[in-house]
């Protein structure tokens, strides 16, 4: 099972909706003959592209959730993370870029960077991951490679670099001229699965040429022996090319662009190629553990198959046979009946079947070396744990989840869709971290919450699909937090005396805004005014009091709470008294606190032609947006703003109206603000009212 | 606003700027000497003055200019208490619009456009108009005399940037060097950015607010924060 690490690819394939990612992967399956038919994503045959396990992402022609796969290409093996194109999912695209060891950048030929590709590049560039990118759609009408080449180099900040050159374009595309062999290349058969070798057509030799000097200058950076041979003139292998290009590629500083049509079959095969030659192995890339015995020190992972195991468990899927857990080795081998333990709760586990993943297919094997990406049946977990061999305690480092900002109350219709329901949120609450859901003990409501509108719909929707779950579902609310922007006192006594044993504890202390955290407890108490045993209880109080605010009924957050006075009566104190004390003494200090209510306020760009800046910076502007910037080139155009969200609903609606649908926008979540006081006041009478036909 | 301290302590206050809009500045040094630095602290000291900056960036991104309102920002709050911080910076991020270009997009036709696009629709008055990264090479006089009277029409104080490079003797007989050196009795206001032996940057204020200065060069820039200090 040893195998030679240097021929391992762990890739994954990133990219904007629609810019052709799922017929890409579905041709790479193909070529390396992992299947032996081609479906389209939108296809008449109805079957859908191999990649797209999911019924509804079948439907909607989108990715939801990456499926691994593996293949095997002239030796090397692949395996492939196809990952989600919509900004709403993208911890989905985070969690799979953390497990991979390079990245093909899908663009279109047509539309070329567009925001999503922004945000997927700044993950990439995060997580260090090393790229190539693939011009997609050369075949479409208007697609023009050089303009996306330029956009790559502007708008992501790469120092993109041509390594081929279309031979035609839109309708005429017919192939591709290598600039490193300088050989034109075509792509025979009916699934262009025969490579033909030919001489450069005469008409675009001084054109080849040229960019090959241009190519060669940008890769003698990373090359003394290419600098020197160009330096002396001297013939130039392919070899030491390809070696320069890879380590431009590894050190981030260079990200070579090929360029094809999937959909026209043409340039599949070279990317592969590209895939082998340019992107890291395993042992290229530096991955990080944090060693739990040793204050979450840092430490190198090995990838020698001969240490003990560490593997990250990153995705979870419900099927057929059980949970299915996809892991990605980092160090030593995973066996069947090998026993592992995972390291967050310490629990042991047996592992019993492991399979490689194709999409829906499964191919059984006997155990995998590190640096491999499997899937372990069977095994009870959360996505994101790491699995140890037992000795060592290691946890791959924590992975960056954002809080959700946005939640739905649902209902299920009937009694077999309340158990259905509880079934699928269990499971979605596992694969998903950021996804959460928790019942509110006042209305009874199911909340769930998630990264916006579009993520919690289609979980709504697997729910139905998958689960059977008919649920009704309420109006999306933001979810507001609450803080205090002073610092307050309290003393409070807790009294009860009505038969039995009473209840007596008296709190004093301060509440103050504590801006590096949520909640911190701080205990000042001296001369045992509180006893000890009831100190926890307090801290108790306090946490609960957090839970509703009394403005709107939010989360509050961002407090400090020292308590540094008391009493107690040797009978009738308390754990409960105490805490009923605590919770007194925290909605009095809390009045005095002057709290105020916060908002989630997303980063947003829209982008579209120039003539519509206007029109979109007037419709930010009325929703309570801040305008950061503008960018113009040519007759394109990103406008940057802060908006709150609770702005932002039906904002897809208006844009596409103000814009005849040119336009469109991303968002994600930057951080909370105070919410402006016109607003707030409406917020606190809609709550009041609320409470009262409650 | 309460920020007044901030105004009165700030070194600029030896330029003459607070006397009325429509005046034109302009901040010239050779490459990497922080002309960019300048004009930012230039643009936050208006906006605490209760002024509205439109910051156009050529050639740059609109994150590495918010950047630079960030970093220098956090530099005047380390120096100076500020009972709420948070007010402060939420109160520049609304009286500042960044607007970049690509080089060829630039144009006063597309200024004015633009500006027009914001004060029609009251989006955002502004007072105060930043441009770093003008192409002073490839432009004519009658261009930057075209948005100068843009600037009067709208009500605006304008402040440029421009480099200047070593090997290009020619200067105005004002002392403002090529290839601003046609077309310096344009600018009401000009700083020119000189490194000192001692690593410093010097500020030479050459005219303020149209007044010829001899010996104004009092301030300099911190060649580590790019701030301006009195010498």
């Amino acid at each position: 099972m040893k195998k030679d690490l240097k021929k391992v690819r762990n890739i994954g394939i990133s990219a904007h909706i629609d810019s052709g990612k799922t017929t890409l992967t579905e041709r790479i399956l193909f070529y390396t003959q992992r299947i032996h038919a081609i479906h389209e994503v939108r296809g008449k045959d109805g079957v859908g592209a191999t990649m797209d396990s999911m019924e509804l992402e079948k439907e909607r022609g989108i990715t939801i959730q990456s499926a691994a796969t593996y293949c095997s290409w002239k030796d090397y093996d692949v395996n492939i993370i196809d990952t989600p194109g919509h900004v709403d999912f993208t911890i989905e695209v985070e969690r799979a870029l953390r497990v991979l060891d390079g990245a093909v950048l899908i663009l279109c030929s047509v539309g070329g960077v567009q925001s999503q590709s922004i945000t997927v590049n700044r993950q990439m560039t995060r997580y260090k991951v090393p790229r190539i990118a693939f011009i997609n759609k050369c075949d479409r009408t208007g697609a023009n490679p050089f303009r996306v080449t330029q956009q790559l180099r502007d708008k992501l900040d790469l120092n993109a670099i041509m390594i081929q050159l279309p031979i035609g374009l839109e309708s005429d595309l017919e192939g591709m001229v290598d600039l490193i062999s300088m050989k034109a290349v075509y792509f025979d058969g009916d699934q262009g699965e025969d490579i033909r070798h030919e001489e450069i057509p005469a008409n675009m030799r001084e054109e080849a040429e040229a960019k090959r000097e241009e190519l060669l200058d940008a890769v003698s950076m990373f090359s003394d022996e290419l600098m020197e041979a160009m330096l002396e003139e001297s013939e130039i292998p392919e070899a030491m090319i390809h070696e320069a290009i890879r380590r431009g590629t590894l050190s981030l500083e260079l990200t070579p662009v090929m360029i094809g049509s999937a959909y026209k079959n043409k340039g599949v095969q070279l990317l592969l190629d590209a895939v082998n030659t340019y992107l890291p192995c395993p042992t290229d890339v530096e991955n990080t553990a944090l060693d739990l015995d040793k204050d979450e020190a840092e430490v190198v992972v090995s990838n020698n198959p001969d240490d003990q195991l560490v593997a990250l468990a990153f995705k979870l899927e419900d099927g057929r046979y059980g949970q299915l857990t996809y892991i990605r080795t980092y160090q030593g081998v995973i066996q069947k009946g090998d026993t592992i333990i995972n390291s967050r709760t310490g629990k042991k586990a047996k592992v019993g079947r492991l399979v490689r993943m194709h999409a829906n297919e499964m191919e059984e094997i006997d155990g995998a070396g590190s640096g491999d990406i499997v899937a372990l049946f069977g095994i009870d977990c959360a996505s994101g744990d790491t699995f140890c061999s037992p000795g060592i305690n290691w946890s791959m480092s924590s992975m960056h989840v954002p809080a959700p900002v946005i939640s739905l109350a649902i209902k299920p219709v009937d009694n077999k869709a309340q158990i259905n329901m509880s079934k699928a949120l269990n499971r979605f609450t596992k694969e998903d971290p950021t996804f959460k859901t928790f019942v509110d003990h006042e209305t009874s409501e199911t909340i769930i919450s998630g990264m916006g509108e579009l993520h919690l719909e289609v979980y709504i929707e697997r729910m139905k699909r998958e689960y059977k779950a008919e649920v009704e579902v309420g109006a999306p609310q933001v979810a507001y937090r609450e803080t205090i922007t002073q610092r307050a006192d309290f003393d409070y006594t807790h009294k009860k005396q009505t038969g039995g044993s009473g209840q007596y504890g008296r709190v004093g202390g301060y509440l103050e805004p504590f801006e590096d955290g949520e909640y911190e407890f701080v205990d000042q108490i001296v001369g045992g005014v509180i006893p000890r045993e009831f100190i926890s209880s307090c801290d108790k109080g306090f946490q609960k009091s957090l839970e509703k605010g009394i403005l709107t009924g939010a989360q509050i957050t961002g407090v400090r709470v020292a308590i540094n006075d008391g009493s107690y009566h040797a009978v009738d104190s308390s754990d409960i008294a105490f805490q009923l004390a605590s919770i007194g003494a925290f909605k009095q200090g809390y009045a005095k606190a002057a709290p105020v209510i916060m908002e989630p306020i997303m980063k947003v760009a829209v982008e579209g032609p120039s003539e519509f800046q206007g029109a979109v910076m007037g419709s930010l502007n009325q929703r309570r947006g801040v305008i950061i910037g503008t960018f113009e080139e040519g007759n394109y155009t990103v406008v940057e703003a802060e908006m709150p969200l609770a702005e932002m609903f039906g904002y897809s609606t208006t844009l596409r109206s103000l814009t005849q649908g040119k336009a469109e926008f991303t968002m994600e979540f930057a951080t909370y603000k105070q919410v402006p006081k016109g607003v707030a006041e409406e917020l606190i009478k809609a709550f009041a009212a609320q409470k009262k036909d409650a | 606003m309460g920020y007044e301290p901030l105004v009165q302590q700030n070194p600029l206050r030896v330029l003459d700027m607070n006397r009325e809009n429509n005046q034109m500045g302009l901040v010239m040094a050779r490459a990497g000497l922080g002309k960019t630095a300048l004009l930012v602290q230039i643009a936050l000291d208006a906006i605490l003055r209760g002024k509205r900056v439109i910051h156009v960036s050529i050639g740059e991104s609109i994150e590495k200019t918010k950047t630079w309102y960030d970093d220098i920002l956090q530099l005047i709050l380390q120096d100076h208490s500020v009972s709420r911080p948070h007010e402060l910076i939420d109160m520049v991020a609304r009286h500042r619009m960044i607007m970049t270009f690509k080089v060829a997009a630039f144009t006063r036709s597309r200024l004015e456009e633009r500006l027009n696009d914001l004060v029609l629709q009251d989006i955002f008055r502004p007072n105060c108009l930043i441009v770093d990264g003008f192409d002073f090479v490839n432009t004519d006089r009658e261009a930057l005399d075209d948005i100068k009277n843009l600037m009067e029409s709208m009500n605006m104080q304008a402040w440029f940037s421009a480099i200047c490079h070593r090997d290009d003797a020619r200067v105005s007989p004002a002392g403002v060097p090529a290839p601003c050196h046609e077309i310096d009795d344009l600018f009401d206001m000009i700083i020119l950015l000189k490194p000192e032996p001692d690593a410093t940057i010097q500020l030479d204020i050459i005219r303020n607010y149209g007044e010829q200065v001899k010996g104004g060069k009092s301030l300099h820039l911190d060649p580590t924060t790019m701030m301006v200090k009195e010498m």
